[in-house]
């Protein structure tokens, strides 16, 4: 088991560094010269050659690149060619509200993914299954920010029930923060959740055909028992992987999501250094953003011991 | 403090506390929110210099927290502001100024004239005016600790105008360990001298900047008027929100989330206005105006011919409905470089840029210059509404002009930066941007960078032509207002019949706010103080 | 997530999340035979299919519809509400959405079925190689590992930044995030395969590779192949829209329909038509491909059509 932990949490190092060579290179192709956007307007050539010298631009790729890690892993992203400011603190200033945005989302869609994906399993062919799956489809044909302005305009403009923008920090109130980040939420969750939803019919169509569950069934145990306990626990692997392999949806939904919304998070972070063209930060960014995505998964790979006490490693 | 929140991150966990900036700022009390007043801004405060960054929205944060010597009112006249006094020698040759006793910057050390003399220095530098002052100076020096001289070789009748002005960038006055900052690199330090510290823990860049009344300021005794008189904040904070989505920001405001936003789109306006908690009011009486600029240094626009034949077929009335919209109260056309209702306003040499456009007449112009269906490339800052909608009815006016394109959308960061190329258009330069100037910056040329034809030193696009800037020496010779206006009448049929760029309108803007906030008034800045929030 | 470690006898994530069929919208009666009957029992590709060959004759046929110039400005007509001069109204520069919506289907499937070719084909390749070449195979694999831990409109977005606005450019980053997913898609395939006693029986027999892949290897990733080609046309529609929403995307001189919801985001409260037609074209489009590889997928895999 702790073998298996070390190998597995081994075999993300080799994933990260494919990560930081990709975005590492992404500034070195990038066009234009990171010397002369600092240098400014008014830079003679021969300033902007200093400036090149000084921030060893004039060297190997590799070497700037060794050096470029080297100063990540001591926690030095660089510093944002437009405002100045070092990376990190961009970044931190900025990882609350997408981190609240993101645990909601995912804790908005698993509530209601997983029960509807059981119950239409349950209910294979009814109306009630057409309906989910239908809702499904729907759900990944509509993009995010469209969603989003519809539920502005009905549920913060016409209702006033929700804040039609911005976070509030949790420090101020669970509450509040909750009531700020609802609509941002079911905008962004929806895709997901239908991606859930799917996984978990398809998985507990196939489960309750198993023998042990009409075992269970001739046992008399009650309907709700061998869904939920029995059921359930063994779809759990498919079911938490997808939850895994979705947070890139989630990811890529919160740019948008966050600028339809006003969140300053780091999905609006990423699109202001995409249109400023803010090389450090957008590297910053997207080493992030994988990072967090490879850790999640690690995880979820590490659980399914968890769920399924057949596994052994 | 950087590397330890990060390591944080890396760690995957404490991601709440990570988080440093004002984001997670302590709770305000119900009573401390009422005293806050939440403004939406034209635009991110994406850098914080006001002498070395120039953007409109850089000053007008500058404004809150350093004071000028002098402020110009609403009346366009230069008064005192940290200045008590002035004297000037007969010979119009040294000005000896005095500060008001009691000024004190943000870090509670006292404003002395040391200070006022390195903030100048590096002021001069890179304003325009300063430029011209730097060029006759003897010397700038502190006399003692309220009093500093500035003696020249040829006297500079718009001194006052000068020190005054509301152009950027202004007379700001820094201590002196900061004025001392390389004028073409940014300060690292924001130490204020105003009636609002800038909170630069809270400075989230495209999210929020922060400014604090700063206790210690000591307002003049006059009533305030624009940066003149007594610049009294009536609330504890100002929060900047930098909403770049004109439907967010409009909702925000409906739903009380926002308390005034400077720049409210005009199309949902009628939304606003129907809304009896807003109020909804034209925002600076002097507008702006629209600006079409071509690069002299290439063809087909080095020939005349061919400048003239854009401004033959240009229509002003496209360029202005594309910007503010349907409502036609919004916008002027406007054959002139200079500000409508101004007194030295004139149509002189304006008769190309009137009536029917003339589309045969500027295929025929441009021929004659010798076009032959070379793209012509156009920067188009997308980030920017006005830019924007401007970039979108050039294409369309070159395509019916059988021009090619070469259509560069792109953002407003780069547009600054390539347009300063002198390179061939094809090679990293250009043709044609577009831009906008502020109505006050083009009441006269004093401080008017765009109507100077001083070929490599002239603004972008690089006009040559020694007859306009002869004609604006002879403005700041004028002694008078007819000598005034005869020579700008003059400078404006000159660089009509030169085809220097192409004016593509005037127009104004609107400002929304709550109907609970009072004292906000038409200015080309957001003036805060005097501001209440009931 | 490639390091995912899957425990023996599960499931594979990926072929579960094929593996869960529309159900049949409407209920089967008597069967007809031939074309027709093929797509009575399948009615989501009978469904899918016919949104999507209209969607096709739009991008076609755009001149011919009674469109204008979608590029052509009228400020002075600017916002107008739909009418019959101008069926879906008019946007703030006075174009008519109607012919800017029409003409948009062009560049939204062009994006969508170019990348579900390109990222095809190169990922194709990339999975063969992998799947025949074994010290490659590592190699590869780490590549497209680190590849797919970037969240893909991330990866786009970054790609994006890189180049200059183009539906060329759209279509490669598309392509690049992408990619990853056929490739271990066609390596999986390749490696099951390999097991089966006739492929081996093949590779004893000296067949020579590029035979065995074009009789066993090739017919085997078509099916599995053409489906996920659907899931990434729908995928890379959305993400075009996405791209151009905020910027990063198709020049905004052309119109696409991502394009003309960005120019129409701001006037979302007034004229919420203008966001409104292109959304509801952009949504009908890539459900029709979603439903059309829904159906397939049930089609083409006799064992998952078993199943339920």
């Amino acid at each position: 088991m702790f073998a298996y932990i070390v190998r597995r949490v081994l075999a993300t190092i080799p994933v990260m560094a494919i990560v930081a060579l990709f975005v590492f290179s992404l500034l070195y192709i990038a066009p234009g010269d990171p010397a002369a956007v600092i240098a400014g307007d008014q830079a003679t050539p021969a300033d902007v050659e200093r400036i090149r010298a000084s921030l060893g631009l004039d060297r190997p790729y590799l070497i700037r690149f060794g050096e470029w890690v080297w100063r990540i892993l001591q926690g030095d992203l660089g510093t944002s060619i437009f405002t100045n400011l070092p990376v990190t603190r961009m970044i931190a200033q900025r990882i609350e509200p997408t981190l609240s945005l993101m645990v909601v989302t995912l804790g908005l869609a698993i509530a209601i993914a997983v029960p509807l994906g059981v119950i239409a399993a349950w209910k294979s062919g009814s109306w009630i299954d057409r309906l989910v799956m239908v809702f499904s489809v729907l759900n990944f044909s509509v993009p995010v920010f469209v969603v989003g302005y519809l539920l502005a305009y009905y549920f913060a403009l016409q209702l006033d029930w929700f804040p039609v923008q911005g976070y509030t920090p949790i420090s101020e109130g669970v509450g509040r923060w909750l009531q700020n980040l609802v609509l941002p939420a079911v905008a962004l969750g929806g895709g997901y959740t239908a991606l859930i939803a799917r996984i978990t019919r398809a998985t507990m169509l196939e489960v309750l055909q198993q023998d042990y569950i009409r075992t269970a069934r001739a046992k008399g145990a009650g309907q709700r028992t061998v869904l939920f306990l029995h059921a359930l626990k063994n779809a759990a692997v498919p079911i938490v992987t997808v939850i895994g392999i979705g947070v890139a949806l989630l990811i890529g939904g919160a740019v948008v999501t966050e600028s339809v919304f006003a969140i300053p998070g780091l999905g609006r972070l990423t699109v202001d250094a995409i249109l400023r063209r803010d090389y450090p930060v957008i590297q910053g960014v997207i080493l992030l953003f994988s990072f967090a995505y490879v850790l999640v998964n690690l995880l979820i790979d590490l659980s399914y011991t968890l769920f399924d006490p057949r596994i052994r490693y | 403090m950087e590397r330890r929140s990060f390591l944080k991150l890396a760690a995957g966990a404490g991601g709440f506390a990570a988080t440093a900036g004002g984001l997670a700022a302590p709770a305000l009390a119900q009573g401390a929110a009422a005293r806050t007043l939440r403004f939406v801004p034209q635009a991110n405060l994406a850098n914080f210099d006001p002498i070395w960054g120039t953007q409109y929205v850089v000053r007008n944060a500058a404004m809150m927290v350093w004071d000028t010597l002098y402020g110009v009112n609403s009346q366009l006249q230069p008064k005192r502001q940290m200045v008590e006094s002035e004297e000037v020698s007969d010979d119009g040759l040294v000005w000896t100024f005095k500060l008001r006793p009691g000024l004190k910057f943000h870090d509670g050390e006292p404003v002395l004239a040391k200070d006022a003399v390195a903030s100048l220095n590096r002021w001069a530098v890179r304003d325009p005016m300063g430029q011209m002052i730097r060029g006759i100076q003897n010397e700038l020096v502190a006399v003692d600790d309220r009093t500093f001289r500035w003696s020249l070789k040829k006297p500079y009748p718009k001194m006052l105008l000068a020190l005054a002005k509301n152009n950027s960038p202004c007379s700001f006055v820094m201590p002196e360990r900061i004025a001392k900052t390389d004028p073409f690199k940014q300060i690292e330090e924001h130490v204020g001298s105003g009636p609002l510290r800038f909170k630069r823990d809270q400075w989230v860049p495209g999210a929020q900047a922060v400014f604090e009344r700063f206790d210690g300021y000591v307002p003049r005794e006059e009533p305030a008027d624009w940066m003149a008189g007594g610049k009294r904040v009536l609330v504890d904070r100002v929060e900047w929100k930098i909403m770049p989505d004109a439907a967010t920001a409009s909702a925000a405001l409906q739903s009380g989330e926002i308390d005034w936003w400077e720049t409210p789109l005009p199309d949902l306006v009628p939304v606003l206005r129907n809304d009896r908690r807003i109020k909804v009011d034209i925002a600076d009486p002097l507008g702006n105006i629209g600006s079409f600029r071509m690069n002299h240094l290439f063809p087909p626009f080095d020939n005349v011919k061919a400048r003239r034949a854009i401004l033959m077929a240009a229509s002003q009335e496209d360029y202005m409905r594309a910007i503010v919209g349907s409502d036609e109260n919004l916008f002027k056309l406007l054959p002139s470089f200079f500000t409508p209702d101004t007194p030295l306003y004139t149509e002189e040499g304006g008769d190309i840029l009137k009536g029917e456009r003339r589309m045969d007449a500027a295929k025929k112009l441009l021929a004659e210059a010798g076009y032959k269906g070379e793209p012509i490339t156009v920067l188009v800052a997308q980030d920017m509404a006005i830019t924007k909608a401007q970039g979108d009815v050039t294409a369309d006016l070159l395509k019916r002009l059988g021009m090619n394109l070469d259509f560069v959308a792109t953002d407003w960061g780069t547009v600054g930066a390539r347009r300063a190329s002198k390179e061939p258009p094809g090679k990293g330069g250009w043709h044609i941007f577009h831009t906008w100037h502020a109505g006050a910056d083009c009441i006269n040329p004093a401080s008017y960078t765009a109507i100077r034809a001083n070929g490599d030193q002239a603004w972008f696009g690089w006009p040559k032509n020694e007859e306009i800037e002869a004609a604006r020496d002879e403005w700041f010779a004028a002694p008078d207002l007819p000598g005034e206006k005869a020579a700008v009448s003059k400078m404006n049929k000159l660089a009509m019949d030169y085809g220097m760029w192409l004016p593509t309108g005037f127009f104004l803007s609107y400002q929304a706010w709550r109907s609970n906030i009072t004292g906000i008034v038409k200015a080309p800045i957001p003036f805060v103080w005097n501001v209440a929030k009931a | 997530m490639s390091t995912t470690i899957l425990p023996p006898g599960a499931v594979s994530p990926k072929s579960v999340a094929k593996a869960a069929p529309m159900p049949d919208i409407l209920a089967t009666r008597s069967p007809p035979k031939g074309f027709v009957g093929y797509l009575w029992r399948h009615p989501t590709i009978a469904v899918g299919g016919f949104l999507l060959l209209v969607m096709l004759f739009i991008a076609v046929f755009a001149p011919w519809l009674w469109t204008k110039d979608p590029t052509a400005l009228a400020p002075v007509m600017r916002t107008r509400n739909p009418s019959a001069a101008a069926w879906f109204g008019t946007d703030m520069l006075g174009r008519d959405v109607y012919s800017r919506v029409l003409y948009g289907a062009r560049v939204s499937l062009i994006v969508g079925f170019g990348v579900a070719f390109f990222s095809s084909v190169i990922g194709l390749f990339i999975g063969l190689v992998s799947g025949f070449v074994r010290w490659a195979d590592s190699i590869i694999m780490r590549i497209m590992d680190g590849l797919m831990s970037i969240p893909s409109i991330l990866l786009a977005i970054a790609l994006m930044a890189l180049t200059r606005g183009s539906v060329g450019n759209v279509i490669l980053a598309i392509t690049v995030a992408e990619i990853p997913r056929v490739s271990r898609l066609v390596r999986g395939v390749v490696l099951s395969l390999r097991e089966q006693p006739y492929v081996d029986a093949a590779i004893a027999s000296g067949t020579r590779t590029p035979v065995i892949i074009w009789r066993h290897i090739l017919p085997n990733t078509l099916a599995p192949m053409t489906v996920q080609a659907t899931y990434i046309c729908a995928a890379a529609m959305i993400a075009e829209a996405i791209l151009s929403f905020i910027g990063a995307g198709t020049p905004p001189i052309i119109p696409s329909w991502g394009n003309i919801m960005a120019e129409g985001r701001a006037l979302w409260q007034v004229k919420p038509y203008i966001v409104f037609f292109p959304a509801i074209f952009l949504s009908i489009t890539v459900l029709a491909v979603n439903l059309l590889g829904d159906g397939l997928r049930d089609s083409l895999d006799p064992r998952l059509a078993k199943r339920v």
